[in-house]
């Protein structure tokens, strides 16, 4: 940890950027409960089948262990790109999360390939309850994963089109979005492990 | 509420050792899943067990959990949200298993 040094660029002291980060914190917090909500609902659902498939019968493995991976590099490429900004190395900084939002496409692509994949053997949401919290659950997830790819590319835009040095007010937004990268994916080792892992068991 | 921790938020070293953590707890528990047949009680507790670790973890490494300047609000509020799940997610599991217990004449 380094001293705090009032001349060093930019001076994170200011309010605003402080109370911004921690104003984007709670939301997440909130999205927790959400998240946590739909937890709630999949415990309670997932063993009722109504006679169809099971979570031990749709999942592959090693296809969700893939997915894991691109979002635990996400969020570690989002930190990089986040410390490049606090550096104020704009073009290290864009490349990085040019890279995050890239490993989110990915993420959404297989994400979408297995929905595709269950709806086409005819297991939908309207199947049983399991597969109505499964679709609730990682659905939402889904969605925010589309929103961040979104957000990425928002956020970024004004950083390249702007001055060489980020500034301030694009540091905030830039630390909000490392943050966001960050939190999908502590979400998404509860997914892992809950819907997927022990599911298939 | 990380603003004096330039340091932290500069460094790339928390972010390779949270990446390392992540890695191998994640693949721990993929092998023990996939390689090893435990009873499934056994299993889910050890499953849940390294989830929540490396969640641990991710909030030391990524967030900077509990280095902020006093008074330490968001951690704060990582608590209010944790008791609040716990709440709902226990709640829910528990008045749901006793559902059929509650509900059926004579049960």
């Amino acid at each position: 940890m380094e001293a705090s040094n009032p001349e060093q660029y930019p001076d994170t002291h200011h309010d605003t950027y402080s109370k911004t980060l921690f104003g984007f914190w709670l939301y997440l917090m909130t999205d927790f409960i959400l998240f946590g909500s739909l937890f709630a609902i999949w415990a309670v659902l997932r063993n009722n089948t109504f006679g169809g498939p099971g979570s031990q019968d749709l999942f592959s493995l090693s296809w969700n262990l893939f997915q894991t991976f691109l979002l635990m590099f996400a969020s570690f490429t989002g930190g990089v790109g986040g410390a490049y900004a606090h550096r104020n190395e704009k073009n290290r900084c864009l490349s990085w999360f040019l890279i995050t939002a890239a490993l989110g496409i990915g993420f959404l692509i297989m994400q979408t390939m297995e929905f595709a994949r269950l709806i086409e053997a005819g297991h939908t949401w309207k199947g049983s309850g399991f597969l109505s919290a499964f679709f609730t659950l990682v659905g939402t997830f889904w969605a925010h994963i589309i929103f961040a790819v979104l957000f990425t590319f928002i956020i970024i835009w004004p950083v390249w089109r702007g001055d060489r040095d980020i500034g301030l007010r694009n540091l905030t937004r830039l630390t909000c979005l490392r943050q966001f990268w960050q939190f999908l994916f502590v979400v998404w080792i509860f997914i892992f492990t809950i819907v997927y892992l022990l599911g298939a068991k | 509420m990380i603003d004096r921790h330039h340091g932290w938020n500069k460094s790339f070293k928390p972010l390779f050792i949270g990446l390392t953590i992540s890695l191998i707890l994640t693949m721990a528990a993929y092998h023990i899943v996939t390689r090893h047949h435990l009873p499934p009680t056994l299993l889910m507790w050890t499953l849940l067990t390294l989830a929540f670790g490396q969640v641990v973890f991710q909030f030391i490494f990524y967030f900077h959990m509990g280095l902020e300047e006093k008074p330490t609000w968001g951690t704060y509020s990582l608590y209010f949200v944790i008791a609040i799940l716990i709440i709902i997610i226990g709640g829910s599991i528990w008045i749901m298993s006793n559902l059929k217990y509650n509900t059926m004449p004579g049960g």
